[in-house]
């Protein structure tokens, strides 16, 4: 793990995902795209929301810079993190992506609506999935231009 | 037991004739194989045979003189009121040799399906009505069990199409895990461990992409049948385009060069039209010995069933008759892997989305020059 001390260098990311497998896969693309990347994990919709949550009762603790969510997850699905995260006047303005198997035009327009930021499917190949993950960080953690600061409560 | 024809109607001068006709008519009547019964222009029952009496269990007595309401309650006698307002001729030569289902009724109260036939019979007390009556009960039962098949195989059809949706579907998570880390440890330890090493990576990632390929295919497959939209109007021609657009990767990799006469406008998928066209312009570059592929698409419409007739030709490698029909079947392939890849359910889609609009998919070729597919699809309709 990196050392607190120098958090603030860090770029965090929260990865909303229940497969192990899939979680390792993104790290280690991470891993490819940007070593300085934190990535923290929540496996079902209920430890995403406790996560910020705490980000939100404690001024000082950290707030993902993005949060990467994906749709079917147990106890607490995708589709209501995502309602709560944009109903939320405090973490409304982290960028949430949807990062998803299914390609369901429903689960699509249903994302948007809740207001998701995109929405991305994963790819078969891994060389795919590489590829998604630079463009991601490329656009959302270095391109991107996100606010600094909380929003006023 | 009665033997006149019409009681009490003979008159004396006629009486020997009468007698004589009735008796051939009679006659007629018992040799008939159905039920017969003649009725007058009220509905009273005039006569009747031997198998009407079977078939509704009276004794001929207790019908003759009563209404046929009695033993066909609905649909007959409405039918003989409804003709007394047209003239009696006209309503009759209307009915005659028309069959008409109605329902029987037996002396004890069952009731069971019959058909009849009505025709008109002069008599001299004006005109009478014979009825055929055949009781339907086994061909009814039949139908019904036939109706009950179809929907119960329309529905173990309709599950299995789900089953092989909802099997490929899931099977491509786990499979995706496998395919992944695969080719993540021949990313990251080709060459670091040893020969052997590296060679059971290449298997193992080799082996896992044809499944995705494979399973991506059936997918497709199944989605013909279970996630089409109905055929509308649709241009073939930027369906055409679309699927050249999307092959534009592999058609400038091999330099083909793909022409198209004006195509119509058909009733069609539009997703699947583009799929069919990817499909067979897809194959056609893809199975070429050297020079450049040349592919045309061309459609002529057919002008007694007004259906359009598409050709893609092309000069590629050409197909050996005896295999015409089978490469059009699933997972049929003519070459080893190592020489086209390719799963075999390309064709057999293909053949899927044209039957379920209607149309018939066939192939002629000469070996070494040239392949034709040919398909057809319905025309714009004229009327709304």
């Amino acid at each position: 793990m990196t050392p607190m001390g120098d958090k603030g260098a860090h770029i965090n990311v929260l990865l909303v995902e229940d497969d192990p497998g899939d979680v390792r896969l993104t790290r280690e693309a991470f891993r490819d795209a940007d070593i300085s990347i934190r990535l923290h994990v929540a496996s079902d919709g209920v430890e995403a929301m406790a996560f910020l949550k705490d980000q939100g009762e404690h001024a000082l603790a950290l707030r993902p810079d993005l949060i990467l969510l994906d749709l079917n997850l147990p106890r607490m699905n995708g589709r209501e993190v995502l309602a709560s995260i944009k109903e939320d006047a405090l973490l409304k303005t982290i960028p949430t992506v949807i990062l998803t198997t299914s390609k369901a035009e429903a689960d699509i327009l249903n994302s948007y609506e809740l207001r998701a930021n995109s929405y991305l499917s994963k790819p078969v190949l891994l060389e795919d999935f590489y590829i998604l993950i630079e463009s991601v960080n490329d656009f959302w953690l270095t391109k991107a231009q996100l606010p600094q600061q909380r929003p006023n409560q | 037991m009665r033997h006149d024809l019409v009681p009490g109607s003979a008159r004396p001068s006629e009486e020997e004739q009468g007698r004589e006709s009735a008796a051939k008519y009679r006659g007629l009547l018992e040799g008939a194989p159905d039920a017969m019964v003649v009725v007058d222009q009220s509905g009273g029952i005039v006569l009747l045979n031997l198998q009407a009496e079977r078939q509704f269990g009276y004794h001929r007595d207790e019908l003759v003189g009563q209404q046929v309401k009695n033993i066909i309650p609905e649909g007959f006698a409405e039918r003989l009121i409804a003709d007394d307002l047209r003239s009696d001729e006209d309503a009759l030569a209307q009915q005659i040799g028309t069959g008409i289902e109605l329902t029987g009724q037996r002396k004890d109260g069952s009731q069971f399906p019959i058909e009849i036939m009505l025709s008109p019979l002069e008599s001299a007390d004006g005109i009478l009505v014979t009825a055929a009556i055949r009781d339907i009960s086994v061909r009814k039962a039949a139908e019904r069990h036939l109706t009950q098949m179809v929907a119960e195989l329309n529905r173990s059809n309709e599950e299995l199409g789900q089953f092989a949706y909802m099997a490929s579907h899931d099977l491509q998570e786990p499979l995706r895990m496998v395919a992944s880390y695969t080719q993540l440890l021949s990313r990251r330890y080709t060459g670091k461990l040893d020969s052997d090493a590296d060679e059971f990576i290449a298997f193992a990632v080799d082996g896992a992409s044809r499944m995705q390929l494979l399973i991506q295919d059936l997918l497709a497959y199944s989605r013909v049948g279970t996630k089409g939209e109905d055929p509308v109007a649709t241009s073939s021609e930027l369906a055409l385009q679309q699927a050249v657009d999307d092959l534009g990767g592999a058609i400038e990799e091999a330099g083909a060069v793909v022409t198209d006469d004006p195509l119509p406008t058909v009733i069609a998928d539009k997703i699947q039209l583009v799929q069919l066209f990817q499909n067979l312009v897809g194959n056609a570059i893809k199975y070429q010995a050297s020079g450049t592929p040349r592919v045309h698409v061309s459609a002529a419409e057919d002008p007694s069933t007004k259906r359009w007739r598409f050709t893609v030709e092309d000069n590629g490698l050409g197909i050996e008759p005896q295999y015409f029909e089978r490469i059009i079947g699933m997972f049929q392939r003519l070459h080893k892997r190592d020489e086209f890849a390719g799963t075999g359910i390309g064709l057999a889609v293909c053949k899927k989305i044209v039957e379920r609009h209607g149309g018939h998919i066939s192939v002629a070729s000469r070996l070494g020059h040239r392949s034709s597919f040919y398909f057809d699809l319905a025309g714009r309709r004229v009327e709304a």
